[in-house]
């Protein structure tokens, strides 16, 4: 376990020597970088490198900025039942400027945010949590007189990279859902002039935000990200394809309401609409809460927290599609379409009833063609 | 094989014999056919099996170790869409090189005369004035108005298909390649919905296209469904047609 400590990361320190003084054993620190190593899969050959690179990081400057959001992504971050390394290295580089953690408050913390700023220019990493509203003029998020969207810009300039974590820096999550009365957007929609990377998820898991932390300390430059700008070692697969509940999908068991024989043998939540099928996230691996449980291993379905506009594309949650809006009861694809087969049988059976009442009638007026004669008759095509 | 105006199988050299009063005309070259028979058992194994995928509605009991249901409907259902495949890359080879009723000419009513005669053929469908409406050899421009729209709709079952089966393998060939479908339509689930509500087409579709078929061939002795069958159809004699 680590304390908080009197002694705090010192400008000429490196982290080794840090973490020495705060009682964290050379084992301790190796076990760390091994795990990091895996989670960001470059193997345990990679290992002593990243440990080398951790070890000789001097304090890196990193502003926190927390803009539209609920605080849910810092919790996730740093309140695990048992503080790791991985949460120290957090702690330690969130230094800088963290409105939430900060003990100072006011125009104090303001200055100090400058002067870090001033002071590392081009060389510190900017974090942000919260999505910027747009609509008038940005008024719907003001922190010390500022909109959001100027803080953010202002931070961006001078940074060496930027992180957006959690689904609201991803793409404004559920303030942005229809109709999106303040307009928010997420970070990358505000920030065009430089890569950002996001860590999605509603919150995200603290193990990737630490990883990315990782990698940009041992290499000096951002993971590789996918479409999304997720980063790729975490993002790069399934939740479908990595479900502890696969078989039970494969097989054809499925749990159809919460409390059926079904969900207590702990069958796959398909039918009651979990999104695994097409959400991207290490939740089975990494897990939750010091890797007690995640969401599906709980019994219930993935929501597709970390696809962009979730709240839009992924409701309702449990349901396998989409509704069709705007119209009562028969809100629901399969009632339409089956109502619209039925429909067209049902029509072509009056069709055909239609065309033998009418050829009945006809034909009592027609001659009766012999073979080899050509029969005229006026209405031939019926 | 070049384009040419000539049907690239050259027609078969004795037709079966015509009964008095009808003569035989070569429509459909045998990989239309095939195309047509193998789409069709396609397509219903697809729609079988994607309403499966789509909404399970079996369970198996026991233990998950002794079943591969849906993963059996999965398979059975991404080796029907890869047959499909093929035979669209075959129709739409055959667009090119096939007689003028399977061009791509034939796909729409390009002229504003089709449209007059497209209106005419509904006429004659709701029984209005039947006698005014003209006669195809082919098809009439409601015909290649429908089946053309089949065409697209199949077509997005395939792209949306893909994107979805893209999923698996990320960064593989299928995701990359219909990597934009998602993001086009507004992400994952809306491919999924697209991709189940356009299958009714199929089954709203299949009752109509039997039975005009059937209609056609029992009404107006035109055999149309011989026509897919052994590619000749049989007309009387006496008859115009427009197309002809």
């Amino acid at each position: 376990m680590y304390y908080p400590t009197a002694h705090p990361w010192t400008e000429d320190e490196t982290l080794a020597q840090h973490l020495e003084r705060r009682g964290v054993g050379r084992r301790e620190f190796l076990e760390f970088c091994s795990s990091m190593a895996a989670v960001l899969g470059l193997g345990s050959l990679a290992a002593p490198k990243v440990a080398q690179a951790m070890q000789t990081q001097r304090r890196p400057s990193v502003i926190w900025l927390q803009l539209q959001e609920c605080t849910g992504c810092v919790e996730s971050v740093l309140r695990t039942s048992e503080p790791t390394i991985g949460d120290l290295v957090l702690d330690l580089v969130s230094l800088d400027y963290q409105h939430t953690l900060m003990a100072g408050a006011g125009t104090a913390v303001e200055t100090a945010k400058q002067d870090a700023m001033a002071a590392n220019e081009g060389g510190y990493v900017l974090i942000v949590t919260g999505s910027v509203p747009l609509a008038e003029d940005g008024i719907y998020c003001t922190i010390g007189g500022r909109t959001a969207k100027e803080i953010v810009e202002e931070g961006a300039r001078g940074a060496a990279a930027v992180i957006a974590v959690g689904a609201c820096a991803h793409f404004g999550s559920v303030q942005s859902a229809r109709p999106n009365p303040t307009g928010a957007v997420g970070i990358r929609d505000v920030i065009t002039d430089k890569p950002v990377l996001n860590i999605a998820g509603c919150p995200p898991l603290g193990d990737v935000v630490t990883a990315t932390v990782v990698h940009f300390l041992t290499f000096g430059r951002l993971p590789a990200v996918d479409g999304e700008g997720r980063p790729l070692f975490a993002y790069g697969s399934r939740i479908h394809d990595q479900c502890s509940r696969r078989a039970h999908f494969d097989a054809g068991q499925y749990v159809t309401v919460f409390d059926d024989e079904a969900a207590r043998k702990g069958w796959c939540l398909y039918k009651v609409g979990c999104k695994g099928p097409a959400t991207f996230s290490p939740c089975p691996i990494f897990q939750w809460n010091t890797r007690t449980n995640w969401p599906i291993g709980a019994g219930h379905p993935c929501i597709g927290c970390t696809e962009p506009h979730f709240w839009d594309t992924m409701t309702p949650f449990y349901d396998r599609l989409p509704d069709v809006g705007g119209f009562g009861i028969e809100n629901k694809v399969d009632l339409i379409g089956a109502a619209a087969a039925i429909g067209a049988t049902a029509g072509v059976v009056a069709h055909a009833a239609v065309t033998g009442v009418q050829n009945r009638r006809k034909r009592r007026d027609l001659p009766i063609v012999e073979a080899g004669t050509v029969k005229q008759e006026e209405d031939n095509n019926g | 094989m070049t384009a040419t105006a000539q049907p690239v199988a050259a027609t078969p050299k004795d037709p079966p014999p015509a009964k008095p009063g009808y003569r035989s005309v070569y429509l459909w070259h045998w990989p239309i056919r095939a195309m047509h028979w193998v789409a069709g058992g396609c397509i219903a194994l697809l729609v079988v099996t994607g309403f499966y995928i789509g909404g399970p509605y079996f369970m198996t009991p026991g233990e998950a170790s002794e079943h591969f249901l849906m993963g059996w409907m999965r398979f059975l259902h991404f080796s029907a869409a890869a047959i499909l495949v093929a035979t669209a890359v075959i129709r739409v080879y055959w667009l090119f090189v096939g007689n003028r009723f399977e061009r791509w000419q034939a796909l729409f009513p390009f002229r504003p005369r089709d449209w007059g005669h497209m209106v005419q053929v509904l006429r004659k469908y709701l029984f209005i004035h039947p006698e005014r409406a003209p006669h195809w050899l082919g098809h009439n421009p409601l015909q290649q108005v429908s089946y053309t729209v089949l065409y697209v709709v199949a077509g997005t079952q395939v792209v949306t298909g893909f994107a979805m089966y893209g999923l698996s393998n990320p960064g593989g060939f299928f995701a990359s390649t219909f990597g934009w479908v998602a993001p086009l339509l507004g992400g994952h689930q809306v491919v999924r919905f697209v991709h189940h509500i356009m299958t009714w087409y199929f089954l709203i579709f299949l009752p109509i296209h039997i039975y005009l078929s059937l209609r056609a061939d029992l009404l107006h002795r035109e055999a149309r469904v011989s026509s897919i069958v052994d590619g000749f159809r049989f007309v009387r004699a006496d008859v115009d047609f427009i197309d002809e």
